[in-house]
């Protein structure tokens, strides 16, 4: 019985899945009625689709079926016009976030996919905060340029639901430049819930760069000198490179003791310093890692901004942010995902982050929750949404949840996506309330103009 | 040699609007037109590994996920391994006295000396190894949920199916749907789906076996206590780079990090979007450089390069010799004509009427002097009485120096000015028109690009 259940569940996910079809309701092959443009197509040899998952830091890029990417690649290219090195994400115009995509994407097709565009369908895995910019100029190139079959536009925190076979869950996506939680039941993504903080690796980077610039030690030839005497900033390349091979996320104890000894201003409080590290630099010499430098760079994670916000905060406001019957399921389906949360340590620290959180005021009386459980993908954190692109991707329906190229050469853009409004709507989640969809797009505002305004503008 | 240098001065207009050095251009013979590397249509030609040179048919190159299989890379440093030999002494339990020797191999890293002994790989008896090969470790879970979602994807499409088959509409009763503005029918239509979905026989559908659900875990991992209290050994925690390299295996220690087989490269083929014709194709055999075609535009249309610029001075007119050459083994007749708007910065006078290039005679490469220039009497300084400035500077073989009269109106930014290069193109090979073509027109027609000329800057 119980495993019947699954079934239907999942079945169900499946069929609000359709949030996904729904969502391209105004494409002609996705209608239960009509024979679908790419029936050829889809029958039987069709050749695997390409899943693309571009990140403001790695594009995670491969074929549908597979078990991981067959590349992970820098989201940067050199453009040819300028001879400049930029960053897919760094873009100041539609024209020029053109350009770029049609390089880059000249790049994974040539030389990691080593497919041709136009023989394999897509599936682009995004972020539920993608602005609409960057979808439309994605279709554009893939369709106008490169002219792919078709297009699937995934969120990243769905899929990465498929690679558990569950249909209710928080997903949590600690990547680069921000941490965004969706709620997600019965297979329906809660858009009022959704949380975001400009807060992931930029961030740790940010200060653990700053950390070392103001307390490092070099040695040259012997000689001691601090770091700042001697170069103005470290490379983005070395500082991440510090940050994966020594630091890691404290644990909860630590992390209040430490906070302690630096209000109070007391060393004496500090707990046992890790043990410190020399990193080798180009050209000889030899930069000191502390303890302290290793164990705080990332606690920008968990402080919390002057909105009270931080990367634990946005689960327990999303859950909030639900009805109550839906909580303790949500809770009990973490998914941690994004290369940030790979960091050593992180996902115990955020738990008890959470358990502690729930005994504040704000929290306390109001979510009714106790408990939290974590699940873990078959993956590696840094490409779950991926793995979910690709187990969708395989399935021989993608061509009905597909855009295809005709119906996007009629609409002469993305259409409408309101649908996903529409699947929010009939399950009646949220009754009554037209205007999740403008949430949305205020969200994608605030999260842009945030990300623009943080203190260092873009990765360089 | 100054071609070396001065390529991105001279940039002509490409049918796509884009400017590019000649070199960078192709030339459609079927279309008569310009196109570069952005307007044609790229294509994988052939595959094979950089490393061994082995061809590979594309199939097969799926196959092995885009890599060779008997080549392999350092996981450390990516730098191609070598297999190398070694003899190991063998005891023979029966005679101890006795002393063997055993011929094996192992890999190792000419550039960091990482070996496979680094790692407990075992070394082999034979060159060509046999090194094990490493399965996703969540392999079987992977192939379940693959195995699921394909269950689910059947049921889905038999039911559409049906439901086609039931429910056809009239094309315009579904356009009506699909175009008219507003979610709701969208939404009627989903939940008609829901319904029918509910209702549909399921007689002779197989049961779909569920995939089993891992459960979540209330108790996530601390961080080991090693990372507070053991020294960190930098040498032995892989790189981010290193990690990415073969994302499903991510290791954090250098231990476990295996060889890779080498990423196989591609040759490209370039064919013209418009009539489909190639304009590029490498030849099969990885080691050439050669093409099986390549209609590079340097061969068909007339090369333009600077040849003498005087200082420039703002508003002050000077003579610069520009360099016209003849790419075709026939006579080619060339006219000029300026364009003084933006880009433009300088105000140009080129020479007027038709202008003459001696046709290419590959046998007279080195000899300029036995080319025969004399027929051509276009050089009107010995009619100094009609011109005060002649316009033909010399002529050399199939080459001829013109000069043109530029006054600069910039000082601040190079000097840039624009002409169409219009000249008349001999059909070396009519046979690649349609008939039709040839009886309308004979086979040489005018064409025309346009040019653009950085001077570079003026002198105050
Ligand atoms: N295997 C890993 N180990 C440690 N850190 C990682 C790993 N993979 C990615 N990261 C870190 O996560 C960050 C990017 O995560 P990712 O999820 O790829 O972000 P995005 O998708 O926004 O580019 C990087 O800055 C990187 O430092
Ligand atoms: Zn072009
Ligand atoms: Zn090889
Ligand atoms: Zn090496
Ligand atoms: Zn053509």
């Amino acid at each position: 019985m119980e495993a019947l259940n699954v079934v239907v569940n999942v079945a169900f996910v499946l069929e609000k899945q359709s949030f996904i079809n729904l969502r391209l309701s105004a494409v002609p092959d996705s209608d239960p009625f009509t024979m679908p443009l790419f029936e050829g197509l889809s029958a039987g040899s069709e050749k695997s689709a390409v899943i693309l998952d571009i990140g403001a830091a790695y594009s995670k890029v491969g074929f549908a079926g597979e078990f991981g990417p067959w590349a992970f690649v820098s989201s940067k290219v050199k453009l040819s016009k300028t001879k400049k090195e930029v960053f897919v994400w760094d873009y100041s115009s539609e024209e020029e976030l053109f350009d770029i995509l049609v390089e880059f994407f000249h790049l994974l097709y040539f030389k990691h996919l080593l497919v041709n565009p136009k023989d394999r369908r897509v599936v682009f895995c995004e972020s539920i905060l993608c602005p609409t910019q960057f979808r439309e100029t994605v279709a554009k190139v893939l369709f106008k340029h490169y002219e792919v079959p078709s297009i699937l536009f995934a969120p990243s925190h769905l899929l990465a639901m498929f690679t558990l076979g569950i249909n209710t869950g928080l997903v949590l996506d600690a990547g680069f430049s921000e941490t965004t939680v969706l709620p997600i039941y019965e297979g329906i993504p809660i858009i009022k819930g959704v949380q975001t903080v400009t807060v992931a690796a930029r961030e740790i980077h940010r200060n653990l760069a700053a950390l070392l610039q103001d307390q490092a030690v070099l040695i040259t030839d012997g000689e001691e000198a601090p770091l700042a005497s001697k170069m103005s900033s470290l490379p983005d390349t070395v500082i991440e490179d510090i940050k994966v091979r020594t630091c890691f996320v404290t644990n909860i104890n630590r992390a209040r003791l430490i906070q302690q000894s630096i209000l109070q201003n007391d060393e004496s409080k500090w707990p046992a310093v890790p043990s410190s590290v020399e990193y080798p630099l180009d050209g000889g010499s030899k930069l000191v890692v502390t303890g302290k430098v290793r164990e705080v760079a990332c606690e920008v994670l968990f402080e919390q901004d002057m909105e009270e916000k931080s990367v634990a905060t946005t689960i327990l406001d999303a859950i909030l942010q639900c009805p109550l019957d839906m909580r303790i399921p949500l809770a009990q389906n973490l998914v941690l995902m994004g290369g940030t949360s790979m960091l050593p340590g992180f996902a115990h620290r955020l738990v008890d982050e959470l358990k502690e959180l729930l005994s504040k005021p704000q929290y306390k009386d109001r979510l009714a929750i106790s408990s939290f459980k974590v699940h873990s993908p078959p993956s590696e954190a840094n490409y779950t949404a991926w793995l979910g692109g690709s187990l969708f991707g395989a399935m021989e329906i993608l061509s009905y949840r597909s855009l295809s190229r005709e119906a996007y050469n009629q609409a002469g853009k993305v259409p409408d996506w309101c649908s996903l409004d529409d699947a929010v709507q009939e399950a009646e989640v949220v009754p009554k309330e037209r205007s999740s969809m403008k949430q949305l797009e205020a969200l994608r505002k605030l999260s842009l103009e945030k990300s623009s305004a943080g203190a260092s503008p873009t990765p360089k | 040699m100054a071609s070396l240098l001065q390529f991105e001065k001279v940039l002509m207009k490409c049918s796509c609007d884009i400017k590019s050095p000649i070199i960078n251009l192709y030339f459609c013979k079927h279309c008569l037109k310009l196109r570069c590397g952005r307007c044609v249509s790229h294509e994988v030609d052939s595959y094979s590994c950089p490393n061994c040179l082995e061809n590979m048919p594309s199939a097969e190159a799926k196959l092995k996920k885009n890599r060779c299989a008997n080549c392999l890379d350092c996981p450390s440093c990516n730098h191609s391994l070598t297999t190398r030999a070694t003899s190991v002494a063998l005891t023979d339990s029966q005679s101890p006295d006795k002393k063997m020797t055993k011929k094996v191999y192992y890999l190792a890293c000419g550039l960091c000396r990482w070996t496979s002994r680094d790692i407990g790989l075992g070394d082999k008896e034979t060159a060509s190894g046999g090194w094990e090969e490493h399965d996703n470790p969540h392999f079987e879970r992977l192939n379940e949920l693959l195995e699921f979602y394909h269950q689910l994807a059947i049921k889905e499409k038999n039911e559409r199916e049906q439901k086609k088959f039931n429910k056809r509409r009239t094309y315009l009763r579904l356009q009506e749907k699909y175009f008219s503005p507003g979610g709701l029918a969208t939404r009627r239509k989903a939940s008609f789906l829901n319904a029918l979905s509910s209702m549909a026989p399921k007689t002779d559908e197989p049961e779909i076996t569920p995939v089993k659900l891992i459960e979540p875990k209330e108790e996530v991992d601390p961080l080991p206590s090693k990372y507070y209290t053991q020294p960190l050994v930098l040498e032995k925690v892989t790189t981010l780079a290193q990690r990415l390299n073969r994302p499903e295996f991510a290791s954090s220690q250098v231990e476990g990090l295996y060889p890779r087989h080498k990423h196989l490269v591609i040759k490209r083929s370039q064919r013209c979007r418009e009539c489909e014709h190639n304009l590029s194709k490498p030849e099969y055999n990885p080691s050439s450089i050669k093409f099986k075609i390549q209609l590079v535009a340097l061969h068909h249309i007339p090369d333009v390069r600077i040849y003498l610029v005087p200082k420039l001075y703002q508003a002050k007119e000077s003579i610069v010799t520009i360099l016209l050459s003849n790419p075709s083994q026939e006579k080619m007749e060339t006219e000029l004509e300026a364009i003084n708007e933006p880009p433009s910065t300088g105000l140009l006078t080129v020479p007027e009427g038709l202008l003459v290039l001696a046709a290419k005679d590959i046998t007279a490469e080195f000899d300029e002097k036995t080319a025969d220039t004399s027929e051509f009497k276009d050089n009107p300084e010995k009619k100094s009485s009609e011109t005060s400035q002649g316009h033909i500077q010399f002529r050399s073989g199939h080459k001829l120096g013109v000069l043109f009269k530029v006054t600069p109106q910039t000082s601040d930014s190079d000097v840039v000015v624009c002409f169409k290069l219009k000249y008349k193109y001999h059909n070396t090979s009519p046979s690649l028109r349609t008939p039709v073509e040839d009886e309308e027109k004979p086979d040489a027609v005018w064409l025309e690009h346009e040019v653009e000329i950085n001077l570079g800057a003026t002198s105050p």
